[in-house]
């Protein structure tokens, strides 16, 4: 396909949207990454593997019991958060504020947990079956053929969207949210104000693999789901959020447009190898000039 | 460290003469290293023994980087760097394999002077970020770049450096040679002049600057150095599995070489080593129930991690304050790092 032929609104329409569903993945994921980072300063190397239980749990409840897909999403992601205290509790409470321990660490429990999985559902990848097969036609009058939008990829923005508006709500505007922006900004004062710190570590911590977990399951249904499902999102997580700042959420937000958006485009105009390359290489560009990310704060 | 020096903080201490505790340790191990291959002829051992032999070469050049306060997530990059060249040298080219190895040492340290000057000026996590991406970028370019690395298949029916390599023992030897020599001169150097103004500007960056130490120029040239070295492990490996893939080249198995600097002790080569042995020799011998061992693997580094960040040397440590009844101190400002 040569370059012209991709020029048309019709096509970057497509890709557009693409790029927006790819996005809104990428900032659910690295805003967990960033929230347990920004937070407990643990860098959570077993990230990827929370989005591959949202993924099974995916599986399991609208593929096997057929819930309602929109029920079923945030259903699996809520299950997979509350089975992960269990986690959270004889895991990740000892690598709070230790950054260094419990990246080591934390790669011992991905590979615990990935190799839990193979052990559980073998190494085969599975479909989660698409919720929405149709597509949506509309504009037409204003580009002269009609832009073929499939609904499977607008139902996942929308519903990152609104998982994320939840998210931004619950930081912003309620008593939980200011303990944990609090937590956040520094741990011994907020303790000293009366914050109890293990509360908005454990909420912070439901939140973030809530999140992730949803992310994932939306993932699995576009790819495929595996024991690897995991890997690519934990590469995106990272990449999104040294783009915008380590710690910082309106930072993992610019960051995953930026690199959804730059990658789908890449991807259909020069192929995948091009764009992958090209993240990688502008994300080290940046770490070297301006290590504390786009909108993060210098320490 | 004899029990006599002072327990400073990780520093090397002043130059001494070898005890006779240590050398009878020295003589007994290199009995055990040289019988290992007869009395164990033709078993499984013999071949796990020569990965260790490699991998410690790999987790000893990583240790130089590690001292110098930075932790590299790339070291098995450059390792596979080196592989590449020797076995593309060899096969395509034709050249000798002496002359091979000299490339594969060459290679990757060129890359590691290209890269470190830039790389080095990072510190802590993010020094950590970045070298994972650059590992993720090398190994996509030895996926990438078909027509020199043969893709994601990798390359196959690599010959022995020499024919008379062919026979397992003779590999065994020639890798405990190349181990030997590799190891010898990291703990050599770290116990120079450079060894210690390393150990101290791990501890203090800036006071070290201060009394006169060009600490960015060490830190480049250790970087360059443990590249090279990095690069006999990857020609050895390369030429004894007798096929190179990229998947052995990623961040993940660089992750494994810094948990055998972990799981041991970083500030000690003797507990690179004891990783390494800890890390090779476990998976090899439970081959079976590979799913389990990576699970137990993953749970050990938990544990490890939660409990002694220091690795079995700050356990020693431990241990050994017990008995005297002397307050431990921490070997390593990592270690002291995790403690705030």
């Amino acid at each position: 396909m040569s370059f012209t032929d991709l020029l048309t609104p019709v096509l970057m329409g497509q890709v557009l949207l693409d790029g927006m569903s790819i996005s809104s993945i990428y900032i659910l994921i690295a805003l967990g990454f960033t929230l347990l980072f920004g937070i407990m300063r643990v860098v959570n190397f077993a990230h990827g593997e929370f989005a591959m239980l949202g993924g099974w749990g995916l599986y399991y409840l609208y593929g096997q019991f057929n819930v309602p897909f929109l029920l079923a999403v945030p259903l699996a992601g809520a299950i997979v958060a509350v089975c992960s205290l269990v986690f959270e509790q004889f895991v990740f409470r000892f690598f709070y504020q230790k950054m260094f321990q419990s990246m080591i660490g934390l790669l011992g429990l991905s590979t615990a947990m990935i190799y839990t999985a193979v052990i559980i559902w073998d190494a085969y990848e599975r479909q989660i079956p698409p919720a929405f097969t149709s597509t949506l036609e509309f504009g037409e009058s204003i580009f002269g053929e009609s832009l073929l939008l499939p609904t499977d990829r607008v139902v996942v923005f929308l519903v990152s969207m609104a998982t994320l508006a939840a998210f931004y709500f619950l930081i912003m505007h309620t008593r939980m949210g200011l303990g944990m922006r609090a937590a956040a900004q520094d741990v011994e004062v907020a303790e000293a104000m009366g914050i109890r710190t293990r509360t908005v570590y454990r909420q912070a911590f439901l939140l973030a693999i809530f999140m992730t977990a949803v992310a994932g399951a939306l993932y699995g249904q576009i790819y495929f789901l595996s024991y690897e499902l995991g890997s690519q999102p934990l590469l995106k997580a990272f990449i999104v959020v040294i783009l915008g700042g380590m710690g910082s959420i309106p930072g993992a937000a610019l960051g995953g447009v930026i690199l959804g958006m730059s990658e789908t485009f890449l991807a259909t105009l020069f192929g995948a190898a091009v764009s992958n390359f090209v993240s990688f290489g502008v994300v080290i560009l940046i770490l070297i000039i301006r290590p504390w990310g786009l909108l993060g704060k210098p320490e | 460290m004899s029990p006599q020096a002072p327990l400073s903080l990780g520093a090397a201490p002043p130059r001494t003469m070898p005890g006779a505790g240590l050398l009878a340790i020295s003589a007994l191990a290199g009995a055990v290293l040289l019988a290992w291959p007869i009395v164990f002829q033709g078993s499984f051992l013999v071949y796990i023994a020569t990965l260790v032999m490699q991998f410690s070469i790999g987790a000893c050049s990583l240790q130089l980087i590690i001292r110098t306060g930075h932790i590299s997530m790339s070291h098995q990059a450059f390792v596979g760097i080196g592989g590449y060249t020797s076995v593309i040298l060899v096969m395509k080219a034709g050249w000798a394999w002496h002359f091979a190895l000299l490339a594969a040492i060459a290679a990757p340290a060129l890359a590691g002077a290209v890269i470190g000057p830039i790389l080095l000026r990072l510190t802590g996590k993010y020094f950590v970020l970045v070298t994972f991406l650059f590992g993720e970028i090398v190994r996509l370019v030895f996926i990438d770049w078909q027509s020199m690395t043969g893709g994601s298949n990798g390359i196959f029916e690599i010959p022995k450096p020499y024919p008379w390599m062919n026979d397992p023992t003779a590999y065994y030897y020639v890798s405990l040679g190349f181990a030997v020599a590799c190891v010898g001169f990291c703990i050599r150097l770290m116990r120079s002049e450079i060894g210690r103004a390393i150990d101290a500007m791990r501890e203090g960056p800036n006071l070290t600057e201060c009394a006169g130490v060009p600490v960015f120029r060490i830190k480049v040239v250790m970087f360059i150095i443990a590249c090279g070295l990095s690069g006999v492990m990857g020609s050895l490996n390369a030429h004894m599995n007798n096929v190179i893939t990229p998947g052995n080249y990623g961040p993940m198995e660089s992750l494994n070489l810094v948990v055998m600097n972990v799981l041991g002790g970083m500030t000690n080569m003797a507990g690179a080593i004891i990783g390494a042995v800890f890390l090779i020799a476990l998976p090899e011998l439970l081959r079976g129930y590979v799913e389990w061992q990576r699970v137990f693997y993953g749970i050990i580094l938990i544990v490890v991690m939660a409990s002694m960040p220091g690795g079995m040397v700050e356990l020693l440590a431990r241990l050994r304050s017990r008995l005297t009844g002397r307050e431990a101190h921490l070997a390593s400002a990592v270690a002291a790092e995790g403690r705030t």
